[in-house]
C-alpha cells in the first residue's frame, strides 16, 4: 500500500508523460502550465528562422490589427455613400488614402471597407473556431478516452455531421434563423466540431492503449484529471495545428456564405459581399471584385503557412527538415576528401587497405591456421571462435572446460573441423533459454551483453579472452607463417577507407561518421561493434548508397572488387545493388513492403537484375523461400508480410537480400528484433549463406556475444571512428583500446562470479559536441593530458591489430 | 470484403435517416409555402386550400410519417414550383454535376500525385517549395473569386471563353478549373505528406537496396503506401465537391443539383429539396463505401480486418 502511494506520487510528479516516440509531449508550447520563458524565445527564434512563416505571422497580426483598430480609425468611411463619384479608377491618392483601392458603385472608398470587413470576418471566424476547438476536442478526447459505446456514438454522430456538405446545412440554417453573424458563427461551430472530435479522438485512443495511462488508471485517478493532465497537453499541438487550418475553412465558408447572399447582410461589410457587389461591375470596375478576394486569398495562405509550419515545429519528426538546405543529395557527386578527411586520417597500419588488388593475405594469425575459406571446400562452415580456438591445440580444451553449459556449440563446431575437415557442416543448435538466466543489462552502456545468443555468446567470448590470454607468444609464432597457397587469391571484397558522413542540420553539419576504415573479404565475417549513435548503422547505408537526404557522405571510398562504390553513377550504382552489394535491414516488418506479396518482394531482384518473366521469377522467390527455411513455400509466397512471425519476417528479408548472391552482405543488427532462440536461428542462416555463396559478411551489431561467436575481425566503433580492429579473438582476449577494454569488463563472465560486474561510466559525446582530442577522454580510467590535445589516430599495436590510443601499446603491454 | 460491406451499409443506415429527418424539419421551418406561391391578396380558404393540396395542413409528425412511406415506394412527391415529379427534377440535374465532379476529382488525383510525389521525392528542394506554396494558395483561394476572377479574365477581357452554358469543352474550362482548385491543392499537399513518410521508411530503402529504378521505388512501393491517407482525404474533398458544385454551378448557370438545392430552399421547394438532400446523401455514402473497397484493394491488411 505504501509503495503504491509513492508510485502515485511519482506518477502524478512525472506531469507530462515522456514517450521518446512521440516527443510531441515535449513540446513547451502544449500543456496547462505557463510556458517558461526561455521555451517561448524557443518557438520565436524557430519562427524567426523561417522567412514565409514569419511573414505569414506579420500579415495575420495586421489583419488583426485592422480588426481591432479599424472602427477607430475610419469611423463611418466604409458606408458613407458618394453617388456623384462612383467607380473612382484605384492606385491614386488624389482624393485620400481611404481611396487608394478605388471606390465602388455607390463612391465608398474600397479600402477603407476592406479594412472594416476584416473585423467582420474575424469577428464570425474566431469565434466560430475557438466554439469547436473546444467543444469538439473536449468530447473528442472524452470519446477516445473512454472508448466502448461513447466513442462509437460520439463518431456516429460526427459521421451524420459530416456527412451533410456543410454549405448547404449552413444555407439551410440560415434560412431557418435569419443571417446573422451570431448564427453563422453557430452554425459553422456546430459543422466543424466533428473534424477536432475525430482528431482528438483519434489521438487520445492511441493514447489510452499506452502504458503510463494504465497505470494512472490503475492509481484511480479520475477520467477528467487524467484526460487534463496525460491526453491534453499531448494532443493539443495537433488540434492547435488544425484550428489554424480550420481557420482558413471557417473563413471561406462564410464568404461564400456572403457572396451567395445568406451570409453577412448589407450595410455590414464583409469580403465575400464585397466580391458579389463587384460581380455586377466586373465589366466596368474590376476593383472591387479582386481586392477583397485577394485579402481573402493572402489571409487564408498566411493561416495556412503558420500552420504548415506549427507542425513541423511540434513534429519532432520533422525538424529535422528545418535544417536541410535547398537542393538535394546526388548519389556520386561529394566533395572531394580533404586531406585532413581521406588519406590524411588513414590508419598509420591498415594492412587490408594497403593494396587492393594484389595483397597477400595480411592477416597471418587467422588465415595461418584457417583451412576453409578455400573455394574448392565450399561448404565448410568455419566459425570464428573455432579459428581461435585451433590455433593452439590446448586451448580447445581450455574453451571446452571453463564453459561446459553455454559452449557446447563452439566446442562442438571446433571437435567438428578438427576431425573432419572437407565437407560435412555441422550446425550448432543454440541453447535455448540461456539467455533467462543471465543478469539484465548494464546502465551505462547500450551494449546489451544479455542479447541472445548471448548466453551462448557472451560467455565464450569472455572464456576466450581468458585462455587465449596466456598462449599469446605461441600464437605469434603461428601468426608469423606466410600464408599458404590460397593467399594471393584473397583480395579484400569490400575496403572502406576513410568513410566520413555529416548530417546537415540547422546549426551545420554535425559529423556522425569520421573517417571509418575497414576491409572485409569473401567467406569471411567483420563484426562493426559499437553502441547506438555510434555511427556504425549510418556507414552501413553510407556504403549500401541508401543515406536519407540529410545525411551526406563527405569524404573516404567505398571500394567493391576495386570500384569506389560512393564514386558511381546511379545507373551503375543500382547494377550493382543485389548482386554486388546487399543490405539485411533490422526490423523485418517495415523493411518489407506492407502492401505487396513476399513472393512479388522477393522475386523483384530476379526481375530487375536478370530480367525474368514473372513466372520464373516466382519460382526462384519460392525456391529462395524454400531455402532460407520457409514451409509451404509455394503458397505462402502469397502471403503478405503481416501473415508472417518475426523470425519468418527475417528469413524472408535475408532471402531477398542474398538472391542474386552478393559479393557482400551487409547486414545491420540483423537479429536484434527477434528473440532469443529466433536470433540463434538467423545467425545460424546468416552462417551457412555466409559459406554457401562465399559472401563477405558485414555485421553491424552492439552485442558483444553475436560478435566473439560469428566474426572473425571485429572493428570496434566509437563516437563515429573505428577504436579498434584486428581479429576477434585477439581483441576480445586482449583489447588494445579502453573502451574495447571497458565494454568487456562489462560482460559478465563465470569466471569472475562474484565479484562487481563494471560498467563504462558516462556516456558517448554528442557528436554536435564533440570533446577535443580523444572523444573518449571522459570516459576512460587512463585520459591524461594528450589525449585532451591530440586526437589519437588508428595504429597498428601489433600484427593487423590497430587501436586508435595514444596509450594503446601501453595496453597492449601491460 | 462482404461482411465489411455490410456491416458499413448497416452503420450508415442511421446517419442517412438523421439527414433525412433534419432535412424534413428544417426546411419546414423555413416559412410557409404558400406566402410565396399564393397571391398576397389569397383569402384563408386559399391558404387552407393550398395546405390541404400539398399536405401542409397535418401535424408535423404525420407529415413526416406519409413521406417515408411515399418515399419507401421510391415516390418523392411533386415540385411546389413546377408541379413536375421532384425525383424528375432532381435525377436530370444530377448528371450535370456527376460529370462537373467525375472530371474535377479524376483531375485532381491525377495532378495531386504527380506533383505530390514530385515534391516529395527531394523534401526542401525548389520543386517542394514551388509545390508547397502553389498547393497551399490554391488550397485557400475562395472559389467563388476564382471564378468571377477566371470570368473576368478568360470570359470578359480575353473572350476566350464563355460565361455561362454547357455546351463544348470550352463551356467545361472554367467550371472545372473552379471546382478543382481546393481539392487538387489539399490532395497534392496530403499526397506530399504521405509520400515523405513513405518514401523514408525502410522498405523504400531495401527497394532501392534491391537496384530498383526510382520510378519503381517512387510508384511501385511508395506511392501505393501512400495512397491510403490520400485516398481518405479523397473521398472527404469528394464531398465537399457539393459545397463547391452548389457555388460553381450558381456562377456558372450551370444545371445541376447544386443550383437546384439552393433554388428549392429559396423557393421553398420542399419535396425537390428533400429528394435532391437524399439522392446527395445516397451518393455520399456509396463514395464511402468505394473508398473502403479501394482501401481494401490497396492494402491487404485492411482486407484482412475486413474478413476478420
Amino acid at each position: 500500500m505504501l509503495q503504491k502511494n509513492v508510485q502515485k506520487n511519482d506518477a502524478q510528479q512525472s506531469g507530462v508523460p515522456k514517450n521518446t516516440d512521440n516527443a510531441k509531449d515535449s513540446d513547451p508550447s502544449s500543456g496547462t502550465d505557463p510556458v517558461p520563458v526561455s521555451a517561448r524565445r524557443k518557438w520565436l527564434a524557430l519562427l524567426l528562422q523561417d522567412r514565409f512563416a514569419c511573414a505569414a505571422a506579420l500579415i495575420l497580426l495586421a489583419v488583426a490589427l485592422c480588426a481591432v483598430l479599424g472602427p477607430l480609425l475610419i469611423g463611418d468611411l466604409a458606408t458613407r455613400q458618394n453617388l456623384r463619384d462612383p467607380n473612382r479608377e484605384p492606385f491614386s491618392l488624389d482624393h485620400g488614402w481611404a481611396f487608394v483601392l478605388g471606390s465602388d458603385s455607390l463612391g465608398r472608398p474600397v479600402a477603407a471597407r476592406l479594412i472594416t470587413a476584416a473585423g467582420t470576418t474575424l469577428s464570425v471566424a474566431v469565434p466560430a473556431v475557438l466554439c469547436s476547438l473546444v467543444v469538439g476536442s473536449v468530447w473528442g478526447m472524452w470519446a477516445g478516452y473512454h472508448g466502448g459505446w461513447r466513442e462509437n456514438v460520439s463518431l456516429r454522430i460526427a459521421d451524420v455531421i459530416l456527412s451533410f456538405p456543410s454549405l448547404l446545412l449552413a444555407v439551410v440554417v440560415l434560412y431557418v434563423f435569419s443571417p446573422s453573424a451570431a448564427n453563422i458563427v453557430l452554425v459553422l461551430a456546430v459543422a466543424r466540431i466533428p473534424v477536432y472530435l475525430r482528431t482528438a479522438r483519434a489521438e487520445s485512443a492511441e493514447l489510452r492503449s499506452r502504458l503510463f495511462m494504465d497505470a494512472a488508471r490503475t492509481f484511480g485517478t479520475s477520467s477528467w484529471a487524467t484526460i487534463r493532465r496525460h491526453v491534453a497537453p499531448t494532443v493539443l499541438p495537433t488540434l492547435l495545428t488544425v484550428a489554424a487550418l480550420d481557420f482558413c475553412f471557417v473563413m471561406l465558408t462564410e464568404s461564400s456564405l456572403s457572396f451567395l447572399g445568406i451570409g453577412i447582410q448589407p450595410p455590414d461589410v464583409s469580403w465575400g459581399l464585397m466580391v458579389a457587389q463587384g460581380r455586377q461591375e466586373l465589366q466596368s470596375a474590376w476593383w472591387i471584385a479582386v481586392f477583397p478576394g485577394l485579402a481573402i486569398v493572402i489571409t487564408t495562405v498566411s493561416a495556412t503557412v503558420l500552420a504548415a509550419w506549427a507542425r513541423l515545429s511540434t513534429d519532432p519528426g520533422q525538424r529535422w527538415r528545418h535544417g536541410l538546405r535547398r537542393g538535394g543529395r546526388r548519389l556520386g557527386r561529394r566533395r572531394p576528401a580533404a586531406g585532413g578527411t581521406g588519406a590524411g586520417r588513414r590508419p598509420a597500419v591498415e594492412p587490408h587497405l594497403a593494396v587492393a588488388g594484389t595483397e597477400v593475405a595480411s592477416d597471418p594469425t587467422v588465415s595461418g591456421t584457417e583451412v576453409a575459406p578455400d573455394p574448392t571446400v565450399s561448404g565448410t562452415e568455419i566459425e570464428p571462435a573455432t579459428v581461435a580456438a585451433e590455433t593452439g591445440s590446448e586451448t580447445t580444451t581450455a574453451v571446452a572446460g571453463t564453459d561446459t553449459e553455454t559452449t557446447t556449440a563452439v566446442a562442438g563446431t571446433s571437435a567438428e573441423t578438427t576431425t573432419a575437415p572437407a565437407g560435412t557442416e555441422t550446425e550448432p543448435t543454440p541453447l535455448a533459454g540461456t539467455g533467462s538466466e543471465l543478469p539484465p543489462p548494464l546502465a551505462g552502456t547500450d551494449i546489451d551483453p544479455a542479447q541472445a545468443p548471448a548466453g551462448a555468446g557472451a560467455e565464450p567470448a569472455t572464456a576466450l579472452a581468458g585462455t587465449i590470454a596466456e598462449p599469446t607468444p605461441s600464437l605469434a609464432g603461428t601468426g608469423i607463417e606466410p600464408a599458404p597457397a590460397d593467399s594471393p587469391t584473397r583480395a579484400d571484397t569490400l575496403a572502406v577507407d576513410g568513410l566520413s558522413v555529416d548530417i546537415r542540420t540547422a546549426a551545420g553539419p554535425v559529423p556522425v561518421v569520421r573517417g571509418v576504415s575497414f576491409a572485409v573479404r569473401s567467406g569471411e565475417t567483420l563484426a562493426l561493434l559499437g553502441e547506438s549513435g555510434c555511427g556504425k548503422s549510418m556507414t552501413a547505408h553510407a556504403v549500401a548508397g541508401l543515406l536519407d537526404p540529410a545525411a551526406e557522405v563527405v569524404g573516404g571510398q567505398a571500394r567493391l572488387d576495386g570500384d569506389d562504390l560512393l564514386a558511381l553513377g546511379a545507373r551503375a550504382r543500382r547494377r550493382l545493388a543485389g548482386p554486388g552489394l546487399s543490405i539485411v535491414f533490422q526490423d523485418a516488418l517495415s523493411a518489407l513492403n506492407p502492401v505487396h506479396t513476399v513472393g512479388a518482394q522477393l522475386a523483384e531482384p530476379f526481375r530487375i537484375h536478370e530480367r525474368m518473366s514473372r513466372r520464373a521469377a516466382r519460382a526462384r522467390a519460392v525456391e529462395l523461400m524454400e531455402r532460407v527455411g520457409i514451409p509451404e513455400a509455394r503458397s505462402r509466397a502469397n502471403a503478405y508480410p503481416h501473415q508472417f512471425s518475426g523470425g519468418m519476417r527475417q528469413r524472408l528479408l535475408i532471402a531477398m537480400a542474398v538472391a542474386l548472391q552478393p559479393k557482400v552482405l551487409l547486414a545491420d543488427e540483423p537479429t536484434t528484433a527477434l528473440d532469443v532462440t529466433v536470433q540463434a536461428q538467423i545467425m545460424d542462416l546468416l552462417r551457412e549463406l555466409r559459406s554457401e555463396q562465399q559472401m563477405a559478411l558485414v555485421l553491424i551489431t552492439h552485442d558483444l556475444g553475436l560478435v566473439a561467436e560469428h566474426a572473425d575481425r571485429v572493428a570496434v566503433m566509437y563516437a563515429g571512428t573505428v577504436v579498434e580492429t584486428g581479429p576477434v579473438a585477439e581483441v576480445f582476449g586482449k583489447p588494445n583500446h579502453p573502451y574495447t577494454r571497458g565494454l568487456l569488463e562489462s560482460v559478465p563472465a563465470e569466471q569472475r562470479k562474484g565479484s562487481r560486474l563494471n560498467s563504462i561510466p558516462g556516456s558517448p559525446p554528442d557528436p554536435r559536441s564533440m570533446p577535443s582530442g580523444c572523444a573518449f577522454r571522459m570516459r576512460c580510467p587512463m585520459a591524461r593530458e594528450l589525449c585532451a590535445t591530440h586526437r589519437p589516430t588508428l595504429a597498428g599495436t601489433g600484427t593487423d591489430r590497430a587501436a586508435a590510443c595514444h596509450f594503446g601499446k601501453e595496453l597492449a603491454d601491460a | 470484403m462482404f461482411t465489411m460491406l455490410r456491416r458499413r451499409a448497416v452503420s450508415s443506415v442511421i446517419p442517412l435517416l438523421v439527414v433525412v429527418l433534419g432535412v424534413f424539419f428544417l426546411a419546414r421551418l423555413t416559412g410557409d409555402p404558400a406566402n410565396l406561391y399564393l397571391p398576397l391578396s389569397a383569402t384563408p380558404e386559399m391558404r387552407e386550400e393550398f395546405a390541404a393540396r400539398n399536405g401542409l395542413d397535418q401535424p408535423l409528425i404525420t407529415q413526416f410519417g406519409d413521406y417515408l412511406v411515399q418515399v419507401a415506394h421510391l415516390d418523392f412527391g411533386e415540385s411546389l414550383r413546377t408541379a413536375q415529379s421532384a425525383s424528375d427534377a432532381v435525377l436530370r440535374a444530377f448528371p450535370a454535376t456527376l460529370q462537373l465532379a467525375g472530371w474535377t476529382m479524376l483531375l485532381a488525383i491525377v495532378g495531386a500525385v504527380v506533383i505530390g510525389s514530385l515534391a516529395a521525392y527531394r523534401p526542401n528542394s525548389a520543386t517542394d517549395r514551388v509545390a508547397s506554396f502553389l498547393s497551399s494558395t490554391a488550397a485557400s483561394v475562395p472559389d467563388f473569386w476564382f471564378a468571377i476572377m477566371g470570368v473576368l479574365i478568360f470570359a470578359v477581357t480575353l473572350s476566350w471563353l464563355p460565361t455561362s452554358g454547357t455546351n463544348g469543352a470550352a463551356a467545361w474550362v472554367l467550371p472545372v478549373a473552379t471546382l478543382l482548385i481546393r481539392p487538387f491543392g489539399v490532395l497534392v499537399q496530403v499526397v506530399r505528406g504521405a509520400m515523405v513518410s513513405a518514401l523514408s521508411a525502410p522498405y523504400v530503402k531495401v527497394a532501392r537496396s534491391k537496384g530498383a529504378r526510382e520510378s519503381r521505388v517512387v510508384f511501385g512501393h511508395a506511392l501505393r503506401n501512400a495512397a491510403a491517407p490520400a485516398l481518405t482525404v479523397a473521398g472527404d474533398l469528394a464531398v465537399g465537391l457539393v459545397n463547391g458544385a452548389v457555388v460553381v454551378e450558381t456562377i456558372f448557370g450551370w444545371p445541376g443539383i447544386g443550383k437546384l438545392m439552393i433554388d428549392s430552399v429559396l423557393q421553398r421547394d420542399f419535396a425537390v429539396l428533400q429528394a435532391a438532400v437524399l439522392l446527395t446523401a445516397l451518393v455520399i455514402f456509396a463514395l464511402n463505401i468505394l473508398v473502403d473497397i479501394c482501401h481494401a484493394i490497396l492494402d491487404p491488411r485492411v482486407r484482412q480486418r475486413a474478413a476478420a
